[in-house]
């Protein structure tokens, strides 16, 4: 059960996130940066309620808006691209 | 085996209806498939489950979430990178391209014994002067 994927971005396992939140007895937020799990390519969108699920299980930390994960994704990844308007690279 | 894994009479959504029929390229290979289809259905109905690998470590990725939440099936669209097969609807003569792995020039330890303060440094030396 502890193989298995929380973070399929940066490829953080159950493991990886209860042995440093038991280590380090550490935040969400801090677990974040510790492990990366969240900060990969989806943003955090995925993996967040797994991750802020262990965190309540191991540390008792419930998730609230006093020490934030940091996570503020957007409702849909937009490229910096479609925001500039479709141009022709020259 | 190529395109052929379709349902081809749901109990409930019925017949699949003929469509037209288009190719496309996926790493070299050339593909067919239906109009109306996205990137990953149609590699999927060919046979294709891994749509890249994990930058780092090279592990095998597909299809995950299916709805465009979690990026895991982006691919490399006619140059353009990130573009996510689950939702990208697959056109004529298009040229699709897997994740391959990066470069990592600097490889993470698991076993990290950096000091969180300074006071834990302060501790390291102290037990580097002990071994010594």
């Amino acid at each position: 059960m502890d193989h298995i994927t929380i973070c399929r971005c940066e490829e953080v396992t159950l493991e990886d996130i209860k042995n440093t939140a038991k280590k380090h007895q550490c935040t969400a937020r801090e677990i974040k940066l510790r492990t990366r799990a969240g900060m990969g390519y989806c943003g955090g969108r995925t993996c967040r309620p797994a991750v802020d699920a262990v965190m309540e299980q191991v540390t008792g930390e419930k998730p609230g808006h006093d020490i934030p994960l940091k996570v503020q994704p957007p409702v849909r990844p937009v490229s910096l691209s479609t925001l500039r308007g479709k141009q022709d690279e020259k | 085996m190529r395109n052929n894994r379709r349902i081809v009479d749901h109990p409930v959504l019925g017949k699949l209806s003929d469509r037209k029929e288009i190719t496309f390229t996926f790493d070299g290979q050339t593909y067919t498939g239906y109009e109306g289809d996205t990137i990953a259905s149609a590699l999927l109905a060919n046979g294709v489950r891994t749509l890249r690998v994990h930058e780092e470590s090279g592990k095998p990725r597909g299809i995950y979430c299916n709805i465009g939440h979690c990026f895991e099936c982006r691919v490399n669209v006619n140059d353009e990178p990130g573009v996510r097969a689950c939702l990208t609807e697959v056109k004529d003569n298009m040229v699709v391209k897997s994740g391959r792995v990066l470069p990592s020039p600097l490889v993470s330890t698991v076993n990290d014994t950096l000091p969180r303060t300074y006071a834990e440094f302060i501790e390291q030396q102290e037990d580097k002067k002990g071994e010594v």
